[in-house]
C-alpha cells in the first residue's frame, strides 16, 4: 500500500476533508475524549502544580539523559534485563530480528507501542520471516486491513463498525456482524490462539525508571499483560526519551497520563517490569531496547528540546482543529497533530516533512492541555522560521517567492507615512470595484474561505487630525 | 552493541554540552485521605469502572462467597495463585471443582473460568489492586480467566497511587517485585467508535473481597 508522505500535507488533508465518514468519526472521538478528560480534571485540584511538576521533572532529566540512560542501563542489567542500544530505526529492528531468530520464534505477538511504528519493526520481521501480530483490538484492526493508525490513543478511530464488521467477514471468515461487543469476543479468541502459540512478545515503554531499572506498561485490554507475560521472550522498545529519575515519580506521571489521554483515573493495567521473573509465570528473558533514531540530536538546541517531554498521551490531537478536521492520515507520519508536527520534522528531518509545522492555526489549544506543559505554538513558529531559511527548494519554501514579494510590498507601504496614506487610499478605491471582491490567486486561497475584512470608511488618521 | 551505546551517549553529551541543567524537583505526592474513608472510596471507584466489591468478615464467610460465586456462575475449573492465605478458600469449594496453580499447562489455565489471587495492596483514590510478584504469583490468575476474584484485607488499603509506590519499594533501595501490577476493573476497550465493552482481553468480570478480620 502507498502511503501519503508528510510531503504531501496539503493534499493530503484536502482528501481528508471531503470524507464525510472519516469527519463524522473523528468529531464523535475527539469530543468525547476533550469533554471525559475535563470531567476527569475537575477533581484533580493540584492539576496546574503536576503538570508544573512533570514538565520540570522532564527537563532535569532530559538535561542529563545521559547519566539517567548509564543508571538505568546498570540497574536493569543487575536486575537480570539484557539491555541493548539502537542508534537508529534499522539498528533496531536488526537487534529484534536477532533476538526472534536465536530463540527460533516465528510467531510473534505485538502490543501497542509508537516506537515500533516509528521503526516500522512489522515489515522488517516480516521480510525475515517472522509472523508479528499486533494484539490492541484497534492495531489488529488496522492491521487486518493493511492500514496505518490515525490516531495515538484510538487506532483505528477512521473505520465505521460497519467496516470493521465486513473486514472481519472477509478476513476471519465470521457471521456478519457490527456489534463492538460481538467483533471484540471474536478478537478475543482469535488472538487467544496468538497469545498461546507466541514464542516472543513485542512491547513499547511508557516509563523507565533509572533509579530502580523499572520499566512500566500502561494499557486498557490486557493485551500488554498477554504479551509480556505468555511468551517465553519479551523484547521491549523504549525510546531514550522515556526515563524519569526516580520510581516515585511515577506518581505523577500515572495521574496526568489517563486523565489526559482517556479521561480515566487510571488505565485498567499498569505492569512494571524490574527484570525477568525467571521463567516463574512470565518470560525467562527480558530484553530492553533503547532508541535514538533522531532523539538524542533534538537534545542540543534548548527551545526545541522540550518535545522529549512528551508522555504520547494525545490530548493535544483531541484538541487541536485542525486534527479535528483531518485526522490523522493527513500527516503522513505515525505521530500526527500538533505533537507530530513538531516531532515529525525533527526527527525526519525538514525536507521531508518541513510542511508539518505550517498545519496549525497556532491557537494554542495544544499548549493548554499538555500535561508536561510542552509549548507547541513556539516550536512550531522556531520550526517554521527554519523550513524558509532552509533549502529554497523545500516544499515548504515553495510559493515563497510571492510571498517575499508581498511581505516587501507590505513594508513599503507602512514604513513612511505618506505612501502608507496612498496605499490605504487605493486599498479604498478597490475594495469598491465589483471583481475585486475576491483576491486574485494565490490569495484567493485565503478569500475563498473567509469574509475579507472591509476597511473603515473613514481613516483613523482622519479622526485623530479633526475629531467630528 | 557497545558502539552504538558509545555512539548514542556521544550524540547525547555533545547535544547537551555547555548547557545548564534545571534542578530535579522534590517528589510531589497527592493529598492523603482520612483511613475511616477508605473503604467507601474505594468502593465507590471500583464501582464506577464496573468491578464489585464484597465485604467479608473473615476468611470463613470469603469462603462460603466464593462457593456461592462459583456455583452461581457454574466455574467448573478456576486457576488460583500460590498465595497461602487462599488455601481456606479452596478447601471449601465442592470436590468436583477443578483447581490449578500457576504452573499448570497453559491449556489447562486457558480453559479456566475463574482466577482467585490475593491482592497486596488497594488504592483508594483509584479503585485500584496492586499485586506484587514476590507476594504471589499472581500474573496467569489475574489475567486469563473471564473472571477475577482478588482477595484484599482492609489493613491494605492506602489512600493514594504515592502511597502504594512507596509501600511496593520497602526501604531506600530495596528493589521492587520483578512484576507489580496494577488493576483497575476490568478489561476494556472502545476501539470500535470508542463503544465501551468490557473484557476484551483480560477479564470481564472482577470481584474484590474485602476481608475485615486481617
Amino acid at each position: 500500500m502507498n502511503l501519503p508522505g508528510p510531503e504531501t500535507f496539503a493534499a493530503n488533508a484536502r482528501a481528508a476533508l471531503t470524507d464525510e465518514t472519516l469527519r463524522g468519526a473523528l468529531r464523535r472521538a475527539t469530543d468525547t475524549f476533550a469533554e471525559r478528560r475535563g470531567a476527569a480534571l475537575a477533581g484533580v485540584p493540584d492539576w496546574e502544580e503536576l503538570r508544573e511538576q512533570a514538565r520540570a521533572v522532564k527537563a532535569h532529566t532530559l538535561a542529563r539523559l545521559d547519566h539517567y540512560l548509564e543508571q538505568f542501563t546498570r540497574n536493569a542489567e543487575a536486575a537480570g534485563v539484557h539491555v541493548h542500544w539502537a542508534a537508529d530505526a534499522e539498528q533496531a529492528c536488526r537487534i529484534v530480528g536477532a533476538l526472534a531468530r536465536q530463540h527460533g520464534a516465528k510467531r510473534l505477538v505485538k502490543s501497542k507501542s509508537m516506537a515500533t511504528e516509528e521503526i516500522h519493526l512489522n515489515a522488517a520481521l516480516a521480510r525475515d520471516g517472522a509472523e508479528p501480530v499486533e494484539t490492541d483490538l484497534g492495531e489488529w484492526i488496522i492491521q487486518l486491513a493493511g492500514e496505518t493508525p490515525s490516531h495515538i490513543i484510538v487506532p483505528a478511530i477512521h473505520k465505521t463498525r460497519e467496516a470493521i464488521g465486513a473486514l472481519f467477514v472477509e478476513k476471519l471468515g465470521i457471521p456478519p456482524s457490527s456489534a463492538p461487543a460481538v467483533l471484540a469476543a471474536h478478537a478475543r479468541e482469535r488472538l487467544r490462539r496468538h497469545f498461546a502459540e507466541a514464542d516472543l512478545g513485542v512491547s513499547g515503554v511508557n516509563f523507565g525508571v533509572a533509579e530502580t531499572g523499572t520499566i512500566l506498561v500502561l494499557e486498557n485490554e490486557g493485551n500488554a499483560r498477554m504479551t509480556t507475560t505468555l511468551p517465553r521472550v519479551h523484547v521491549a522498545v523504549m525510546g531514550i526519551e522515556k526515563l524519569v529519575p526516580r520510581f516515585a515519580d511515577l506518581e505523577v506521571f500515572l495521574r496526568l497520563l489517563p486523565r489526559s489521554g482517556t479521561g480515566q483515573h487510571l488505565t485498567s493495567y499498569q505492569s512494571l517490569f524490574t527484570g525477568p521473573d525467571g521463567g516463574r509465570e512470565g518470560p525467562r528473558e527480558l530484553h530492553v531496547v533503547l532508541l535514538d533514531n533522531g532523539r538524542a540530536a533534538m537534545l542540543s538546541d534548548e527551545l526545541l528540546r522540550p518535545t522529549l517531554g512528551c508522555i504520547r498521551c494525545g490530548a493535544c490531537l483531541n484538541a487541536c482543529p485542525v486534527y479535528r478536521e483531518i485526522g490523522g492520515h493527513a500527516y503522513g507520519s505515525v505521530y500526527p497533530g500538533p505533537i507530530g508536527a513538531i516531532l515529525t520534522p525533527q526527527l525526519s528531518g525538514m525536507e521531508r516533512a518541513g510542511t508539518l509545522p505550517f498545519a496549525s492555526s497556532l491557537c494554542g489549544a495544544c499548549k493548554d492541555v499538555c500535561p508536561v506543559k510542552i509549548d507547541i505554538p513556539t516550536i512550531l513558529l522556531e520550526l517554521r522560521q527554519r523550513a524558509v531559511e532552509g533549502t529554497r527548494e523545500s516544499p515548504a519554501a515553495r510559493g515563497g517567492t510571492v510571498e517575499r514579494l508581498a511581505w516587501r510590498v507590505w513594508s513599503l507601504c507602512v514604513t513612511g507615512p505618506r505612501r502608507y496614506a496612498l496605499a490605504a487610499r487605493l486599498a479604498r478605491l478597490g475594495e469598491r470595484l465589483p471583481f475585486l471582491a475576491r483576491l486574485a490567486p494565490p490569495l484567493a486561497a485565503w478569500s475563498t474561505t473567509r469574509e475579507r475584512p472591509r476597511l473603515a470608511a473613514r481613516p483613523f488618521r482622519a479622526t485623530f487630525r479633526r475629531p467630528s | 552493541m557497545s558502539s552504538a551505546r558509545e555512539t548514542i551517549l556521544a550524540r547525547i553529551r555533545a547535544g547537551l554540552a555547555g548547557a545548564g541543567v534545571p534542578a530535579l524537583p522534590p517528589v510531589q505526592s497527592g493529598a492523603p485521605l482520612a483511613v475511616a474513608e477508605l473503604p467507601a472510596r474505594f468502593q465507590l471507584l471500583l464501582e464506577r469502572v464496573g468491578a464489585r466489591l464484597v465485604r467479608v468478615a473473615d476468611l470463613r464467610e470469603a469462603a462460603a462467597e466464593l462457593a456461592r460465586l462459583c456455583a452461581a456462575g457454574g466455574v467448573r475449573a478456576l486457576v488460583a495463585s500460590d498465595a497461602p492465605e487462599l488455601a481456606p478458600l479452596l478447601e471449601s469449594l465442592p470436590a468436583a471443582l477443578v483447581r490449578h496453580g500457576p504452573e499448570a499447562p497453559r491449556e489447562a489455565l486457558f480453559a479456566c473460568d475463574l482466577g482467585l489471587s490475593c491482592a497486596q495492596w488497594g488504592i483508594a483514590e483509584t479503585g485500584t489492586l496492586v499485586l506484587e510478584s514476590a507476594e504471589e504469583r499472581h500474573r496467569l490468575a489475574s489475567l486469563l480467566p473471564p473472571h477475577h476474584v482478588a482477595l484484599l484485607p482492609r489493613s491494605r488499603l492506602l489512600g493514594t497511587l504515592g502511597e502504594a509506590l512507596a509501600r511496593v519499594r520497602p526501604g531506600a533501595g530495596a528493589p521492587p517485585s520483578r512484576t507489580i501490577t496494577f488493576i483497575t476493573g476490568p478489561s476494556r476497550t472502545a476501539d470500535i467508535e470508542l463503544e465501551l465493552v468490557v473484557g476484551v482481553h483480560g477479564p470481564k468480570h472482577l470481584t474484590v473481597f474485602l476481608l475485615d478480620s486481617a
